[in-house]
């Protein structure tokens, strides 16, 4: 399964429930029970909205997307109406783009002169739709209604009364999304205002897709506040490498650096949405990275550090490959881990293998799984039932039967707690680690060799649904870190293996051909980075 | 040297090449010469904005010639694909670097009629982007006028020349602030309106300019050493011209009258009454007089437009093109979207292609344009008008003397950023 398609976003019916619609004039046949906003929308009317949201109900509180309809003595909010048969709808008739632009100009009456220092401009459905179908200056001078400016309304969300335009989505998506009901409107008319009950945060594990509803500034995140002008970023399609849910996400980075990770709309994984833990994922790419090789502790260049980790390697093998263990990491992608199983069983013949990976945390029905790693469907099926685990892995320390070990990620190979002394790599004559990070693994080791991070290489993931999802190099390596594969392909050849691998695309296409559960998977094309500012034009 | 077995080299080269009536005036009339390549430029001074000139010289003649541009390539038009269709016009001063107001205007004549707005333009604007083009073509001329005669050593005429193209400049400094990057105009008009008292300044210094011209052309059309490398030298004739697709002064000096303003008059061109001066032989003094005249044209047009120029707005009235004012900006919050979407969104061109065109200083300035209805151009190309008649060189130049080479190339009056892009 792959998620390169979008899916469509009306339910499907039997075509037998088919009705047909006039819209501005063009004709066309639509399921029964679609919305008739998502109808004009298909046929490429471009009715704006506010409070609707394709993954929420519609309250049509906002007035924004009224149309007419004929036979109507009134404009109808076409995100509240479903199609109906021979119904002749006009989307651009004189009185509905008047009725229209009353509404945004309403809307604006009390909206503060804030876009210069607003998070939302750029990306400000206010300001889109304001321009699209108004365009036309003020013709109130009153003063606005003054509100609370920052609110802190939960751990990880300011609020900015002024700017809230009352769509009630923030609402919705607590109530139908994170299943708790946590935000109200207090208030009447220009004293309205959203807040959350006495005493209470916005603090449910899905707040910050209030955030990405919010058709303005007025919900802002606390991680990404100030951080970036939202249409300098470029953004890049990807997986979140949280959990083994997988949701899709938009990697949004500048200058090398990510800036923020947004959901991507995947029907079969995540929908439109994705949890505040995910979210925050990226911190992870800039902290503490293992920038350049190291040879006994001090930093050197990549052909030191591989003849080292391959003369290393080698005088273990010679010395029992028996004791020689390869430790791989479920936060790899399919193609590292592929390339990692190839060298360790097709190549050097090694028995001992173990699956290491983030700890099991909490879990929820709703998106977040259990299992922290985004990768361990693929690694168990790469790794064919030859995998065994970080137990086993402190068993053969504590026993002896281990001298060498072969560090692919070390992302929870020493678990959580610390137990450092429950691992006891000390035991080991030779320890080699290719990671992504500066942690006890790889000060321990005799080699380290930089890896690059899931947002810096590209690759696939399998989630827990076993659909193989395409991660794509975001920003540039750090330090001098390299892909997985890539590294093992120069230590392969370092240690007289033939396992030349050129680039990550023929090691998938490679992969796809030996393992079934690849079987269906696809690369999907080549994308530069689009700058959001231009998002809407090309890329 | 053994010279008992016949000559070391072949017949074909020990042709006499010197300005010598007879072989037997020579000293040494055995002399034996050879095909030698010479380069010029791209650093030289009179390779202006950088061209490489490799000849092949026999003496002193050019047997080939083989023009090498692209030193001054900037990406012009694949930075332009990067840029918001307003930030276009700071790369469109550095095309024509000394008429940047005239490729101002073809790049805005350009995307208005991409837009349709073309007829929406306010007649001040129109007026305004006349007058500034025309002071444009004056600069551009003078400097060519004076550049092409100081190097053959008259000094003084390029300084003559320079004192008036820099009246011109501060005038256009007060209109728009630069005398170079000038940036002034803006789809839908303009960016300010004209300063006050430019109108007599402006008559002012065309005045002291016509004192100039007369000076200049005393100094000149009368020199002995001027007219030897002018008369006669680097013909073009029409069929070449035509084939290269050679316009403006070096077009019309081999006798073809084409000129835009006349021929597909824009802006308010038709309303003015001016000659388009043409040669007859289309050597270098041709070029140069077809210069000189069109000098008098111009100031033919901008006295009659500086006596018809309407008041009123100078900017379209249409508010997704236009910035609203300051004042407002600052104080609504709907002049500020506004201001902000056609800043950082830019102006939303509709999708489709268009070429339009425009008679800059060296010829037919032409835009092809095509937007997929974003904010930036999906491509922004241009036709630049002495690309041809540094092309034609090659043809021209063989036969001509090293001497010959600086007049001739200096009358075609390359320039880098335009040719190069």
């Amino acid at each position: 399964m792959t998620t390169t398609g979008t899916p469509p976003t009306t339910p499907s019916t039997p075509p037998s429930e088919l009705v047909t619609v006039t819209i501005d004039g063009k004709t066309q046949q639509f399921p029964k029970g679609t919305v008739l906003l998502e109808a004009c929308n298909q046929m490429g009317a471009g009715v704006p909205f506010f409070c609707y949201h394709p993954g929420l109900t519609s309250p049509a509180v906002c007035r924004q997307c009224l149309v007419d309809v004929k036979g109507q003595p009134k404009p109808v909010p076409s995100c509240y109406t479903p199609v109906a048969d021979k119904m002749e709808v006009m989307t651009k008739s004189p009185r509905a783009l008047d009725v229209r632009r009353q509404m945004l100009e309403f809307t604006l009456v009390n909206h503060p002169i804030d876009c210069p220092i607003c998070d939302k401009a750029g990306e400000c459905l206010l300001q889109k739709h304001y321009f699209d179908w108004d365009a036309k200056l003020a013709r109130n001078d009153g003063i606005k209604v003054k509100k609370a400016k920052v609110v802190d309304i939960g751990p990880r969300i300011v609020l900015d009364e002024e700017r809230c335009i009352l769509c009630t989505r923030c609402i919705r998506v607590c109530d139908e999304v994170a299943k708790t009901h946590q935000l109200e409107m207090a208030d009447r008319g220009d004293r309205e205002v959203l807040t959350t009950a006495p005493g209470h945060k916005l603090d449910n594990p899905y707040s910050l897709n209030t955030v990405d509803v919010c058709p303005v500034g007025a919900l802002t995140s606390k991680d990404f506040r100030f951080a970036m002008r939202a249409w300098e970023l470029f953004t890049t399609p990807s997986i979140c490498p949280g959990c083994a849910t997988g949701c899709n996400v938009e990697v949004h980075h500048s200058r090398g650096k990510i800036q923020r990770l947004i959901p991507r709309q995947n029907d079969q994984v995540n929908e439109h949405w994705m949890c505040d833990e995910g979210r925050l994922t990226y911190k992870r790419v800039h902290a503490e990275r293992l920038a350049a090789p190291l040879s006994a502790g001090a930093p050197v260049d990549w052909d030191k550090a591989l003849d080292d980790a391959g003369r290393v390697l080698r005088a273990a093998l010679d010395a029992g490959a028996a004791g020689v263990g390869v430790v791989m990491n479920a936060q790899s992608t399919n193609e590292d881990l592929y390339a990692l199983t190839r060298l360790t069983f097709d190549h050097l013949g090694l028995g001992k293998a173990y699956l290491a990976g983030l700890d099991q945390g909490w879990s929820d029905d709703i998106l977040v799984s259990a299992d922290k790693n985004p990768n361990t469907a693929g690694a168990m099926a790469i790794g064919a039932g030859r995998l065994r685990t970080l137990l086993d892995l402190a068993n053969d320390l504590k026993s002896g039967a281990l001298h060498t070990l072969l560090v692919v990620g070390t992302h929870g190979v020493i678990g959580k707690d610390g137990a450092a002394g429950a691992l006891p790599l000390d035991r080991l004559t030779t320890l080699v680690v290719i990671g992504t990070h500066r942690d006890e693994v790889t000060a321990a080791a005799k080699v380290a060799l930089p890896l690059a991070e899931w947002a810096e290489s590209d690759g696939t993931f399998t989630n827990r649904l076993g659909m193989v999802q395409r991660v794509r190099a975001a920003v540039p390596p750090a330090g001098d870190s390299l892909p997985g594969w890539e590294i093992l392909s120069h230590l392969a050849r370092k240690l007289g293996a033939t396992m030349e691998l050129t680039d990550a695309k023929a090691v998938f296409a490679e992969a796809k051909q030996k393992l079934p559960f690849m079987k269906d998977a696809e690369w999907g094309r080549p994308l530069l980075p689009v700058q959001l500012r231009f998002a809407g034009s090309r890329g | 040297m053994d010279t008992t077995d016949g000559p070391l080299v072949p017949p074909q080269h020990r042709r006499v090449v010197l300005g010598f009536k007879d072989a037997e005036d020579l000293d040494a009339p055995d002399l034996p010469t050879e095909s030698l390549p010479l380069n010029m430029g791209p650093s030289h001074p009179a390779m202006h904005g950088t061209v490489r000139m490799v000849l092949e010289v026999e003496g002193e003649k050019i047997s080939s010639a083989d023009i090498q541009i692209g030193y001054l390539h900037r990406c012009f038009e694949k930075e332009s694909e990067a840029a918001t269709w307003t930030q276009v016009f700071p790369y469109t001063d550095r095309l024509n670097y000394i008429s940047p107001m005239l490729n101002n205007v073809g790049y805005a004549l350009a995307v208005e009629k991409l837009m349709g707005i073309a007829d929406d333009i306010p007649e001040r604007a129109l007026f305004i982007r006349v007058i500034v083009g025309e002071v444009s073509r004056i600069t551009d001329h003078l400097t060519c006028l004076g550049a092409g005669a100081m190097e053959l050593g008259a000094f003084t005429v390029f300084l003559y020349a320079l004192k008036a193209r820099e009246w011109l400049f501060e005038l256009l400094e007060e209109v728009c602030g630069a005398r170079l990057t000038s940036t002034y105009l803006r789809i839908g008009g303009v960016h300010f309106d004209l300063p006050p008292e430019f109108g007599p300044k402006l008559l002012d210094i065309l005045a002291r300019t016509r004192v100039v011209m007369s000076d200049i052309g005393k100094l000149l059309e009368r020199n002995r050493i001027f007219r030897d490398r002018m008369d006669g030298i680097g013909i073009i004739t029409k069929e070449d011209a035509l084939a290269y697709g050679i316009t403006g002064p070096v077009g019309r000096s081999t006798g073809l009258p084409y000129d835009v303003r006349k021929d597909h008059p824009y802006l308010v061109y038709d309303r003015f009454d001016f000659d388009v001066p043409v040669g007859s032989v289309g050597d270098n003094f041709d070029r140069y007089a077809v210069r000189v005249e069109e000098v008098n044209q111009s100031m033919r047009i901008l006295e009659q437009a500086l006596a018809t120029i309407p008041a009123g707005p100078f900017m379209i009235n249409n508010p997704r093109v236009a910035l609203p004012p300051k004042s407002e900006t600052y104080n609504s919050i709907e002049a500020m979207i506004a201001h902000f979407k056609i800043i950082m969104d830019g102006i939303h061109v509709p999708p489709g292609e268009v070429y339009s065109y425009t008679e800059a200083g060296n010829g037919e300035l032409g835009f092809y344009i095509v937007s997929d209805g974003s904010g930036r151009p999906w491509k922004c190309r241009v036709r630049p008008p002495c690309l041809p008649a540094v092309a034609v060189l090659t043809k021209v130049l063989p036969g001509l003397f090293i001497a010959d080479v600086v007049p001739t190339f200096g009358m075609m009056n390359m320039i880098g950023g335009e040719c190069d892009r």
